[in-house]
Parts: structure tokens; C-alpha cells; sequence
């Protein structure tokens, strides 16, 4: 990073707490260390991003022995409880470790640059939001060593079936490691988005106003207000469920006057936005590669950031859809199935507007645009099966059945996936300053495209023959081999095909036959890509004044009153904060209060008596309360650069 | 690029006739337990709502589709030059994105009518008083004013159907007359489970606490359509289309037909069912069946389930101050069956009083074979009957009633065939067929316990079944 111009002066800045346990690494830190205590929104993407991939590949490797089980009839690859563990696990894999922590990778990395910040509003706290993510991901597969094994009651974990009452192994402690995992991957995920936002109405470069902001950045906007109210609900769910769980509460013990309806409304009201909030970011992808290869201007850009705004309001009107068979009446199911039928307008604007987009442009298919295209496509796709399901009398035949694994599979491999992969495509060049093998990459997604569907499509008409869904085994007669069989080939295809992808991902920061980026190699559009590639560690040299919506495209293509200009820099240069320990204090001190409370019950060995020991957990919970003030404390540090202007 | 699409060309050649032969070959979709193969009024109304949606989304994906390959074929760049074009900047027309929001809130109305529609008839059975919609619906009156209420518990892992007008309990077989609408009580005593009859009524969920409510009507023309050689339909006779259950025709009929592998059901009476909401280990083999039956087959059944089940009509001990009609049945005592062995007696003919059964005499022969009385009192000594109920209605006990088990089709709440070589499988080991299953580990069920040490005990297995089937 120190090149010969920048100049370095002492760090004119006072620490106000010093501490000798956890002294603040130096500004040149590199190795492990500078990764551990990184404040750096871009060390902090990546490492969002890598771990990510990690538990793609895990949740995959489980949804691959889903499918060797479903290959025939009565197979015995998996036990039933084996099989119930790991569609849990899958789903809650790839809802919470996967494509969330995706998306919050490409929030982290290119929001702030295309808003024209240095950093998030609080980088410290961006910092913990990762180790927080970290820790839920590890507390989840931890489940896997103790009594009981994994959770064995759905992504959806519905009462009563989590009740201990119904536990098919004393003592499960399966559902407990759920409840703790999603309790910490809900504080990571508020962490993060309180940081977005307010980096995001704070942080704008002088003239980036509210519409010029990219797409992206609109969904990464309107995605951290549905995770700040819609997280929420979901906490409170699994509060109550745990107290149902360890003391004996009866919110959802039906048997004692709880309601087991209870929780799937409260389940579904975070449920329904997660949806959006995981499809979401990879609309605002997508509608940042659109307009690049089509080398024009986002067709009716207000009215895809409204879309995209009303998608995310009314998200939490529709969550009974999620209820239609458990008897909620003739006006509720009405109310809920016109208005799911109407948040199709909003999503059918959005594609009516790419098309409108590429219309009259010059489309290149790279990459990035293939997998655009992708998203398109299959989004549609899911997106139609998903109107079907709105309409009460249909999904009273396809609710549960492989009909609607098929539809949210459309939705969140053809679409979430899809573009989070374009995103890849797209933005590895700005991260790596590398090209990334553009035959390799076609290459995937065709592997992609084809096992996604050679995979998923026979769901629809298996759905309609008869097969229900998280059952870890099927009867002979039913006519359901064929098409499992070719599901389950597809499903294959497409995890060699994702397999390829990370591989190249993560190659390409290693890998040096790749050719050089440089600044922008797609000739795109938005401010990110007037940096250099790799973005430097301050990203701007100078802060950008903004003149236009496509500031980049702009400055190469517009009129000279739409190029930016620069903010001269003063004597104070770049300031820029020290990394920190106490991040990673906390977010340790949070694995500790959730294992702590895991773990506090024993049984009396004579008595039988249930004996709670909190030590643990207080002690855990008091590192991260330490972690925190010690922060608060230790004042931003850092130390100034003279860039020159050239130097971004 | 032109050889390209030649081979493009050569390709499609051999794949397209080989794909249309292999969706040709699975071109039938009337499986066993297929949501397009209706057969009854609400699945039907269903049906034509999925396919009036089928169409719309198949119209919207052709026209939005073909418009975004119209436009990915004319707008692409063609050459490297090309690709650096700057095109004219054009953000958006306002005319045509309303005429768009328009277009497909209008769409949107097509599926909402009859949406709404279906949602009242899910929900509520239609009014015999009102002619006009039941002749609308083209139901006649008699079907509703006569209609059967069903109320349905779902366990781990089986269903209870117990028939409150008749005061009849059975299990996992839901024996119900054709032409009268059945009413469908849900409850649970455990988890949420799924009521799932997709060729008769859709789904509806059983809540824990609390009571939900579905209905359906078979349609008995399309029970008795049949598809021959030729494809032509034709209609068979109500005996062929649905035998009937009480005196195990419907059993026989199976049996003889198919195997229980087929993939298509020969009989149109019989549906299949599903638990549909995940409920634990089992879930998978949470299923059922429904059987349709003509008004007097169906007047039959209950009529045999009720004398099965009603405890005034249970064979008593033989009392000597009594005079016995021909074909009264007792239980007297049989040394031949161990020490404390009772054995039911038929009486030939009319008895006079004081005539001890005594095989010797000929006027009163044994009613059943030893298996069945040995396999009679292992049902006692071996602990099934504290949890299944045999000749009685037993609401509250643990497992599936039994009564009248011979003249059901299936076994394990669906999962195999009721005949004597799974039972016996079933009876050894339940938890290698059905793991996780209740009989093998219910609470107070150990490896102490007989039932878990029948696996090599031939003669009592056997006994068992012959006593199980025996029951018809």
C-alpha cells in the first residue's frame, strides 16, 4: 500500500485510553493480525465474501445427499433423521450464511464506493457485525457434535414440533443451537444494516443526492430497513421459544393455552421480508450490469428505486401467504392472496424496465451479463409460479409439496444466486485488479444454468404428481424416480458448476496470469469505477463532487458540466482510523454468552434436578460489554495520508 | 457462425424427437396421488384455477420472453467496434410503463375473480337451500342435506376417522359414500400435520388447539371414466370402479389387479393421501387412503363397523339358561388353547338350552382357526391391545383402531400393502420399515418389551397375522 508519494506524518492524534492488553496493531500491520483487526470495508467484504463461499459449499454438500437420497424410491443413504437434519440445515445454511452474508459482502465493499465514502459510518462496528456472523455460522455447525445432532425441525422450526415435549431425542439440543445461531446472526445482521444506512444518508459524496444514488445502493438502503423491522420479530420468536424450551414458558405449548399460530406469524412477518431482503440485493446487481452492457442509462430508474421501495413495504403485508392451509379463514386468506397478487406489479416493473433498458443498446454477453440474463430469466420463472401461489384454491394443492421447493429455488438459486454471481463477475476485477477468465466464466454458467434447471424444473410437475415436500423418502408407484433421478443429475451439474466458480473467485486474488483491469475494464457507469483497481485503502484520493447519476460513464461520455470535479485536499490529507482488537473481543465475548447459555443446564446426578449455572454466559456476555466500552474508549487513532490526486 | 448453427440445427434434429417421445412415454398424469387428475368438485375448481394461471403466466412468459430475445437478438453488439458504440442515452417512457402497470394489474384481476371465488367454496360447504348455486355447482340437494361429517385426528405417524353420525371409529382408510358431500373435522393431538387428498379436496392443516375445517365431493362420473386401449373413455360399472369394502372386495379386487408398485391406480374409488406438513422422524410415511363407495356399500360398512364396535353385540360367554339361534356366537372355555383359553364357538343350528359347545355333538363348530384364537390372546399377553382398539371404538387410545383390520387395503398408515407377508415384516421389526415409528418407540415401549422380541418368534408372528386378517 505505502508508495514512495505518500508522504507519512506522525499521527497527530491522541489516544485517549491506552491499553496494554490489546495494543492497537500498527499501520503497517499485514498477515493474520492485520486481517483480525482490519476496520477496512473492503478486508472486511472480502473476508464476508470468502466465508460465505465457505458455507455455500457446505450447505451444498448437504443439499447434494439430499438429492442422492431422493434418487429412488426408499433409499438409504441418509436416515430419516439424517435427512430432516440436513434440510434444516441447508435451508437455514443458505438463508443465513449464505446469501445474506453475500449480499452484506457486496453492501460492505462497493456501497461506500459508490457513494464517494472513505469508509461506513462505523467501521469498528462493521467489524464486530462480521465476527457476530462468524459466530453464528460456527455456533450453528457446532450443533452437529452434541445430543442430538443438528436441529431436525426446519428452516422454519414451526411449535410445536420445537416444543421439548415432542423432542424425538432426549435431550435434543439441536433446536437450542438454532435459536442461539439466528439470536447472534440477527445481531450481525442489525449491526450491519444500522451501519448502512447511516453511512448511506451520511456518508453521500457533496452532490451524490438521494436519486443519483446507484441502484445498488437503493437496495442496500431499503434491504437494511427491512432487516432492522423485520429482525425483530424473529428475535422476539426465539426469545420466546427459548424461554419455552429452558423454563418451562408456554407461548407455544398448545397443551397449555400457547398458540402454536403464534409463531408462525411471527415467524412469517420476518420471514416474508427476509425473502426480499435476500432477493433484493441482487435485483440492484443485476440493475447495475444491465445498463453496462447494454451501454445505456437504466430505463425508468426512479420507477425501479420506487419498485424496489414498494417490494420492500409490502413484504410485510403478505406473510399469512406463507398460511393459506392453516385455516385462517375466508377474509384473512383473501385479504392476503390479493395483496400478494399485487406485489406482482412492483417485480414486473423491475423486468419490464431491464428490457426497456437493453432496448436500442449495444448488448455485449460477457459474463456479468450472462448471469444477469440468467437472473432474468429464471427470476421470471419463479416470480409466475409465485402469482400461482398467491391464489388461495392453487396453493391449497401445491403448499408443501416439491411444487413450491421448485418456486423459491427459481427465486433464490435462479434469482439470488444468479445475480450474486454476476456481482462476482462483475466486481472481482475492481477487488483484485485481475480480469477474471472470461471462458472459464462462461463456462460456469452454462454448467450453472443448465444443472439449475435440469434440477429444478421437474420439481414443478413432481409437486403436481403427488410428492410432498421434506419427506426423506418416497413409496414405490407413485411415478416420482424419473424425475427425481434427473434432478438429482442436474444437481450435480449445477454444484461442479458453483464449485468452478468459488474456485475461480478465490483463485483470482492468488492467480497471476490474469490480465490487468485496470480502472474500468466494462466501461461501467458508476463511481466505483473511476478507482483504481484494486481501490486503494483510502478509496479516494480526493472526495468526489458528483454532477450526475452516471458519474463514471459520465466523465468519459457527458458533457463537461456533468464531469465530477474533486475537493481539494487540505493540510490534514487522508485521516485514517487504526485497527482495533475490540471488534473481535466482542464478537468472541458473544460466542461465549451464546455457548454459555447453551450449556448451562446439568442434571443432577443423585437428585435429577435440573442445576443452571450462568457463569459462563456472564462471563462471555461481559468480554463483549468489555470489547465494546474498551472501543468506545480508545477514540479512532489512525494516522494521515498525502495521496496525490492521481493516486485512486 | 453459420456452421454453428447448423450443428445447432443437426442437434435439435435428433434431441427434440427424442424429448417428445420421452414426455410422450410420461404423458400420463392421473398418479396415484396426482393434484391433476381431479375427481372430485373443489380439487376440480382447483384445477381449473392452477390451469387458467398456467396460461397466463405461459401468455406473460412467451410475451415478455420472446420480447426480451427480440431484444437481446436485434440490440447485440455484433462487432468489437459495435460494442463501443455509444447509443442514445434514453432514461425511460412514462406512457409505457403506465400502459405496462395497467396491463398487468388487468392480468392480475383475470386470476383474482375466480380466486376469490374458490376461497368460499374451499371454505364453505354450499347451502342446501340456495338451488341456484348448487345447481350452479351441479350438486343435488340430497348430496348436501345428507352429507357425512368426518372427524379426523392426525398422530405421529397415522390418522384416526371417527364418524360422529354413526358413532364408528377406524383408522388411516377413509371410507366415505360417493355422491355425498364429507365433511372434514381437523384436529391434532400432537404436532401440526396436513391433511392432503389431491385428487379430492386439496389441503388444510391440522393446528394444535384448535379446529380446522375442509370439504369435499366426489364426482362419481369420473371415478367410473376410464381410459381404454385407445384412448377413448369409457365408463365402467360402479362394482368395477368401487368395489365394495365392507365384505373386502375392495381388498380383493386390489390385490387381483395390480401390484402395489403400479404407478397408476386401476381402481378409480381408490385416492391417496398425505401428511404435508414436516411432523417429525416419520413424516415421509404419513399417509392415507380414502376409499369411495356407492350409498349402499357405504350404508354396509358402517353398518359392520358399528356392529363391530358396539359392546352389546360382542359373543358373550355361553350361558347354559339359554336357548342360541343358528349362527350365534360364544366364547367358551378350551383347554386346547392353554389354560385360561376361550375359544368362540358358531352354532350350526339352533340350540336348545344346556348344550355345552362340544365339538363332538356337531352343533357347534369353532368360528375360527387356532392361529386366530392363539393370535387372539398374544394380542392380549403381548400388550397391543393397551394401545389398539379391536371392536371397539377406544377414542383415546394411543395407537390405530383396528377393527375389521382384514378388509383394509393398506398398512403402516399407507406405506405397504395389508397382506400377511408384510405384516409379518411389520410386526417383527416396525421400526426397519417405519423408523421412528410409535409402536417401536412410544413411551413405556423397551427392548423388554414382547413386542420387540417378536422378530424370530415365527409361530407367534404367524398366529398374530392370521388372527389380524382374520378380522373381517
Amino acid at each position: 500500500m505505502a508508495t514512495e508519494s505518500i508522504k507519512y506524518l506522525t499521527p497527530e492524534t491522541e489516544t485517549k485510553l491506552k491499553s496494554k492488553a490489546f495494543p492497537r496493531p500498527h499501520q503497517n500491520t499485514s498477515g493474520i493480525v492485520n486481517w483480525l483487526t482490519t476496520i477496512d470495508h473492503k478486508k472486511i467484504g472480502v473476508m464476508y465474501g470468502l466465508a460465505a463461499l465457505f458455507f455455500l459449499i457446505l450447505g451444498g454438500v448437504e443439499a447434494l445427499l439430499i438429492r442422492s437420497q431422493l434418487w429412488n424410491h426408499n433409499m438409504e443413504v441418509l436416515s430419516n433423521r439424517e435427512y430432516n437434519q440436513m434440510f434444516t440445515m441447508h435451508g437455514t445454511t443458505m438463508v443465513f450464511l449464505v446469501i445474506m452474508p453475500l449480499s452484506a459482502a457486496f453492501f460492505n465493499f462497493i456501497m461506500p464506493l459508490q457513494i464517494g465514502a472513505r469508509d461506513v459510518a462505523f467501521p469498528r462496528m462493521n467489524t464486530l457485525s462480521l465476527w457476530c456472523f462468524i459466530a453464528g455460522g460456527i455456533t450453528l455447525n457446532l450443533s452437529w457434535f452434541f445430543t442430538g445432532g443438528s436441529p431436525a425441525i426446519g428452516w422454519f422450526g414451526y411449535a410445536p414440533l420445537t416444543d421439548t415435549r415432542f423432542a424425538e431425542v432426549i435431550g435434543d439440543m439441536g433446536p437450542d443451537f438454532w435459536i442461539f445461531s439466528l439470536q447472534i446472526l440477527g445481531l450481525a445482521s442489525l449491526l450491519a444494516s444500522f451501519n448502512f444506512i447511516t453511512t448511506i444518508i451520511n456518508m453521500r459524496a457533496p452532490g451524490m443526492t438521494m436519486m443519483r444514488l446507484p441502484v445498488f445502493t437503493w437496495m442496500t438502503l431499503i434491504v437494511s430497513f427491512l432487516i432492522i423491522l423485520a429482525f425483530p420479530a424473529i428475535t422476539i420468536a426465539l426469545v420466546e421459544l427459548m424461554f419455552d424450551r429452558t423454563y418451562g414458558t408456554n407461548f407455544y405449548d398448545f397443551l397449555e393455552g400457547g398458540k402454536p399460530h403464534l409463531w408462525q406469524h411471527l415467524f412469517w412477518i420476518f420471514g416474508h421480508p427476509e425473502v426480499y431482503i435476500l432477493i433484493l440485493p441482487a435485483m440492484g446487481i443485476v440493475s447495475e450490469i444491465i445498463p453496462v452492457f447494454s451501454r445505456k442509462p437504466l430505463f425508468g430508474y426512479g420507477l425501479i428505486v420506487f419498485s424496489g421501495a414498494i417490494i420492500g413495504f409490502m413484504g410485510f403485508a403478505v406473510w399469512s401467504h406463507h398460511m393459506f392451509t392453516t385455516g385462517m379463514g375466508i377474509v384473512a386468506t383473501s385479504a392476503f392472496s390479493i395483496l400478494t397478487m399485487l406485489i406482482a406489479i412492483p417485480t414486473g416493473i423491475k423486468i419490464f424496465n431491464w428490457i426497456g433498458t437493453m432496448w436500442g443498446g449495444r448488448i455485449r454477453f460477457e459474463t456479468p451479463m450472462l448471469f444477469a440474463l440468467g437472473f432474468i430469466t429464471m427470476f421470471m420463472v419463479g416470480g409466475f409460479t409465485g402469482i400461482m401461489h398467491s391464489s388461495v384454491p392453487i396453493d391449497a394443492q401445491h403448499q408443501d409439496s416439491y411444487f413450491v421447493v421448485a418456486h423459491f429455488h427459481y427465486v433464490l438459486i435462479g434469482g439470488a444466486l444468479f445475480g450474486l454471481f454476476a456481482g462476482f463477475y462483475f466486481w472481482l476485477p475492481k477487488l483484485t485488479g485481475k480480469m477474471l477468465n472470461e471462458k472459464l466464466g462462461k463456462f460456469v454458467f452454462t454448467l450453472m444454468f443448465i444443472g439449475f434447471n435440469v434440477t429444478f424444473f421437474p420439481m414443478h410437475y413432481l409437486g403436481m404428481i403427488g410428492q410432498p415436500r421434506r419427506t426423506h423418502s418416497y413409496n414405490e408407484g407413485h411415478g416420482f424416480e424419473t424425475w427425481n433421478q434427473i434432478a438429482t443429475i442436474g444437481a450435480f451439474i449445477l454444484g461442479v458448476g458453483i464449485l468452478i466458480g468459488v474456485y475461480q473467485f478465490v483463485t483470482a486474488f492468488f492467480n497471476k496470469k490474469l490480465k490487468d483491469a485496470g480502472k474500468n475494464p466494462w466501461d461501467a457507469r458508476t463511481l466505483e469505477w473511476t478507482l483504481s483497481s484494486p481501490v486503494k485503502e483510502y478509496n479516494f484520493a480526493r472526495t468526489p463532487i458528483i454532477k450526475s447519476r452516471d458519474q463514471a460513464w459520465e466523465n468519459n461520455y457527458g458533457p463537461k458540466e456533468n464531469h465530477s470535479d474533486k475537493v481539494p485536499l487540505d493540510d490534514h490529507g487522508v485521516h485514517m482510523p487504526d485497527r482495533s482488537w475490540y471488534p473481535l473481543v466482542s464478537g468472541l465475548g458473544f460466542l461465549g454468552l451464546v455457548l454459555g447459555l447453551l450449556f448451562h443446564q446439568s442434571v443432577d446426578a443423585n437428585t435429577g434436578e435440573i442445576l443452571r449455572d450462568y457463569t459462563y454466559a456472564i462471563a462471555g456476555g461481559s468480554i463483549a460489554i468489555f470489547g465494546i466500552i474498551m472501543w468506545s474508549l480508545e477514540g479512532p487513532a489512525g494516522y494521515h495520508l498525502f495521496p496525490k490526486e492521481t493516486e485512486e | 457462425m453459420k456452421t454453428l448453427l447448423n450443428k445447432i440445427q443437426t442437434l435439435s434434429y435428433i434431441i427434440l424427437p427424442a424429448f417428445f417421445s420421452f414426455i410422450g412415454g410420461c404423458s400420463r398424469i392421473d398418479h396415484k396421488q396426482s393434484a391433476l387428475d381431479p375427481k372430485g368438485l373443489v380439487s376440480q375448481n382447483q384445477y381449473d384455477i392452477f390451469m387458467l394461471s398456467v396460461w397466463i403466466t405461459i401468455f406473460l412468459f412467451c410475451a415478455v420472453g420472446g420480447c426480451l430475445m427480440y431484444v437481446l437478438w436485434k440490440y447485440r453488439a455484433k462487432t468489437p467496434e459495435e460494442a463501443m458504440e455509444v447509443p442514445p442515452q434514453s432514461h425511460g417512457n412514462s406512457k409505457v410503463e403506465i400502459s405496462l402497470i395497467i396491463a398487468s394489474t388487468l392480468i392480475l384481476i383475470i386470476l383474482a375473480v375466480p380466486t376469490l371465488q374458490g376461497v368460499v367454496l374451499m371454505n364453505r360447504v354450499p347451502d342446501p337451500n340456495d338451488s341456484e348455486t348448487l345447481e350452479k355447482l351441479g350438486l343435488d340437494r340430497s348430496a348436501i342435506d345428507d352429507a357425512i361429517t368426518v372427524n379426523v385426528t392426525g398422530k405421529r405417524f397415522f390418522w384416526i376417522f371417527e364418524y360422529p353420525q354413526f358413532g364408528i371409529v377406524t383408522s388411516n382408510e377413509l371410507v366415505f359414500p360417493a355422491s355425498k358431500a364429507v365433511r372434514i373435522n381437523l384436529r391434532t393431538e400432537d404436532v401440526i400435520h396436513s391433511f392432503w387428498l389431491p385428487k379430492l379436496a386439496g389441503k388444510m392443516d391440522l393446528m394444535p388447539g384448535q379446529e380446522n375445517f375442509l370439504w369435499f365431493i366426489a364426482n362419481e362420473e369420473k371415478i367410473r371414466t376410464r381410459k381404454d386401449s385407445d384412448g377413448n373413455m369409457t365408463l365402467v360399472s360402479t362394482e368395477i370402479a368401487m368395489p365394495s369394502v365392507f365384505n373386502g372386495k375392495m381388498r380383493e379386487r386390489i390385490f387381483a389387479k395390480q401390484k402395489f408398485t403400479d404407478e397408476f391406480e386401476a381402481v378409480g374409488g381408490l385416492f391417496y393421501g398425505q401428511c404435508a406438513e414436516y411432523c417429525g422422524n416419520s413424516h415421509a410415511y404419513m399417509s392415507f387412503r380414502a376409499l369411495a363407495q356407492t350409498d349402499d356399500d357405504f350404508d354396509s360398512w358402517v353398518k359392520r363397523f358399528q356392529n363391530s364396535q358396539n359392546p352389546n353385540l360382542q359373543p358373550g360367554t355361553y350361558n347354559p339358561e339359554e336357548e342360541y339361534q343358528k349362527d350365534s356366537i360364544v366364547q367358551f372355555a378350551d383347554p386346547a388353547l392353554g389354560d385360561s383359553g376361550t375359544r368362540e364357538f358358531r352354532a350350526v343350528q339352533a340350540i336348545a338350552k344346556g348344550q355345552a359347545p362340544n365339538l363332538d355333538k356337531k352343533v357347534w363348530k369353532k368360528a375360527h382357526s387356532d392361529d386366530y384364537e392363539m393370535g387372539k390372546k398374544l394380542f392380549s399377553s403381548l400388550q397391543c391391545v393397551q394401545c389398539h382398539a379391536i371392536n371397539r371404538t377406544g377414542l383415546g387410545s394411543k395407537g390405530p383402531n383396528l377393527t375389521l383390520f382384514g378388509i383394509r387395503t393398506s398398512l403402516a398408515a399407507g406405506w405397504m400393502r395389508n397382506d400377511e407377508e408384510n405384516l409379518s415384516k411389520w410386526l417383527r421389526n416396525s421400526n426397519e420399515v417405519k423408523f421412528g415409528n410409535l409402536m417401536w418407540n412410544g413411551e413405556g415401549v423397551d427392548d423388554d418389551h414382547p413386542l420387540r422380541n417378536l422378530e424370530n418368534d415365527d409361530e407367534k408372528v404367524n398366529q398374530l397375522v392370521t388372527y389380524l386378517l382374520g378380522l373381517k
